[in-house]
């Protein structure tokens, strides 16, 4: 009557073994589609409770889905018609290398400097202007390199990033029914119950993160703009995402907002203000904004985290080290409520 | 190509009727009694279907209770450990483990397959995310299952003071034999 299976319960745990060794041999093989499969299923998760309030407002999930990707495209389009003339000007100013009466002037004044007091470590012919003329340029080059060059990446990205994200959000919950189908009966409510606990914890946490970076990113960059800093975009986008990262975050968004504000003004004082100004958002951060949409912390050690970002960058480049943090927050997750789910559970 | 077409005519009429099989048993459920066709529908969505074989444990006693299980067919055996008394034996369109659906506390017996068997897990998250996104349709469902829990305290309490008169009566012989 029913097609009772006549497998052996080996037989389905091998099942599972070789699904997660197939995931793991795409990750590894496949680097750029894992990429491109794991930002969209993070934008999707992020996205997953809005999909759902306009679903219980009477529409369909699919529907839902393609009103709010439409929307979410929409926003993006009108955001690059106005910043990407902005940025393609701060790019060629970069790329261009030019400096400042008033820049060179205050380099003059460092090399002298340094002619004076380091000279007898062999600087006395270090030539600073050129150097730093010379490394402006090579930054440029590359900023310059990494858009056209990735171009074509960045618009497949734009392609099948929503276009997975679609599949994702509206197929989500038969995927997970499907998954759960591959799990044997004996641990079905310990998976379940897992992935609750699972979905709870990081849910929030993913959903505060990138809530907090979008936040960070538009501070920032109000700040440079106030303070007239060039490619303030640029870095407060920068600084935006860098936050993502703790511990090495905030520093790395405050470094090039100082050097770019030293160099172009040739005024240290301005330098100054820039660390002001971080110092005063920092705290906001982490006094008003975290508290508010940080639901709870994943408490990473920061061994982990400095590892967690090393990995990420050796795999994924700079987005691996800025996905890393996250993803070494869903792994802690995973194990330590898997350790303390399978304590509850009685199996044998 | 014909024989194609039939098996697909096939496989739908089959999906079909398990389908409505399954709406069917739910609407049978004192849990879901109060809910429209539509809402059944939702419920339906968010169930998840497992085949247990014969004296395959479905969950056992003092393990954490995370939903409750419909039989869409088979039996399935109710047992409290360690003595392995037998509480109860469950048939199609019954349901168990529906304490899990309120609260945290672990199962109080275990569930054993009897015969290969159907059910259907109505995950505990998916009744809290139901109540969150639609509190109406969830309250329904939990004002049901308030409804068995005070039936289930009348009738535990009808036969505490049952047991209560049985054991005045016993004492009060006992004190009369050892009177006499």
């Amino acid at each position: 009557m029913m097609p009772f299976e006549t497998k052996t319960r080996g037989f389905r745990d091998l099942r599972i073994l070789l699904f997660f060794i197939c995931v793991f041999a795409i990750l590894l093989v496949l680097a750029g589609i894992a990429r491109l499969v794991i930002i969209s299923a993070l934008l999707a998760y992020i996205l997953d409770p809005l999909v759902t309030t306009l679903e219980l407002r009477g529409m369909t999930r699919r529907l839902a889905t393609f009103v709010l990707l439409l929307l979410f495209g929409i926003v993006l389009a009108a955001a690059a018609c106005v910043l990407v003339p902005v940025l393609m000007y701060q790019v060629q100013s970069l790329q261009s290398g030019s400096v400042l009466e008033h820049t060179s002037s205050a380099i003059s004044r460092l090399e002298t400097l340094i002619r004076i007091k380091l000279g007898f470590l062999g600087l006395q012919e270090i030539d600073l202007p050129e150097k730093i003329q010379e490394a402006k340029r090579y930054l440029g080059g590359r900023v310059a390199d990494f858009l056209i060059q990735d171009g074509a990446s960045l618009a497949v990205h734009a392609i099948f990033i929503p276009f997975i994200m679609f599949f994702l959000l509206t197929d989500g919950r038969k995927m997970k029914k499907d998954f759960l189908r591959l799990i044997p009966n004996r641990y079905f409510e310990f998976v379940l119950y897992l992935l609750y606990k699972m979905d709870l914890q990081l849910g929030n946490y993913l959903r505060g993160q990138f809530a907090d970076a979008v936040v960070f990113g538009v501070l920032t960059t109000t700040a440079l703009w106030l303070l007239k800093i060039k490619y303030f975009l640029f870095i407060g986008a920068f600084a935006g995402l860098a936050n993502l990262i703790p511990l090495v975050g905030p520093i790395a968004g405050v470094v090039p907002a100082v050097v770019v504000a030293v160099l172009d003004t040739g005024d240290v004082v301005r330098g100054g203000y820039v660390v002001l100004a971080f110092v005063v958002l920092k705290l906001i951060d982490d006094t008003a904004v975290q508290p508010l949409v940080v639901g709870r912390s994943v408490n990473l050690h920061p061994m982990l985290v400095a590892i967690a970002i090393l990995v990420g960058g050796q795999m994924f480049g700079i987005l691996g080290m800025l996905l890393a943090v996250p993803c070494a927050g869903f792994l802690k997750v995973v194990l330590s409520e898997s350790i303390a789910t399978f304590q509850k559970y009685r199996f044998s | 190509m014909e024989i194609s077409w039939s098996r697909a005519i096939g496989h739908l009429w089959k999906k079909g009727k398990r389908e409505r099989t399954l709406v069917d048993i739910l609407m049978s459920i004192s849990v879901f009694e109060d809910l429209s066709k539509r809402e059944l529908a939702s419920v339906r969505r968010i169930l998840y279907r497992r085949e247990y074989g014969p004296g395959e444990v479905i969950f056992r006693q003092e393990e954490p209770g995370m939903g409750m299980y419909i039989i869409q067919s088979g039996r399935v055996t109710i047992l409290s450990e360690p003595e392995g008394l037998v509480l109860s034996e469950l048939g199609e369109g019954d349901f168990f483990g529906e304490l899990a659906l309120l609260d945290d506390s672990p199962r109080s017996a275990t569930a054993i397959a009897k015969t290969g068997c159907q059910v259907f897990v109505f995950f505990q998250p998916d009744l809290l995310g139901l109540i969150e996104r639609n509190p109406r349709f969830g309250m329904k469902i939990v004002l049901r299952l308030a409804r068995i829990l005070v039936a289930r305290l009348r009738n535990a309490d009808e036969q505490v003071f049952t047991l209560h008169r049985e054991l005045q009566e016993i004492k009060a012989k006992t004190k009369g034999v050892s009177q006499e």
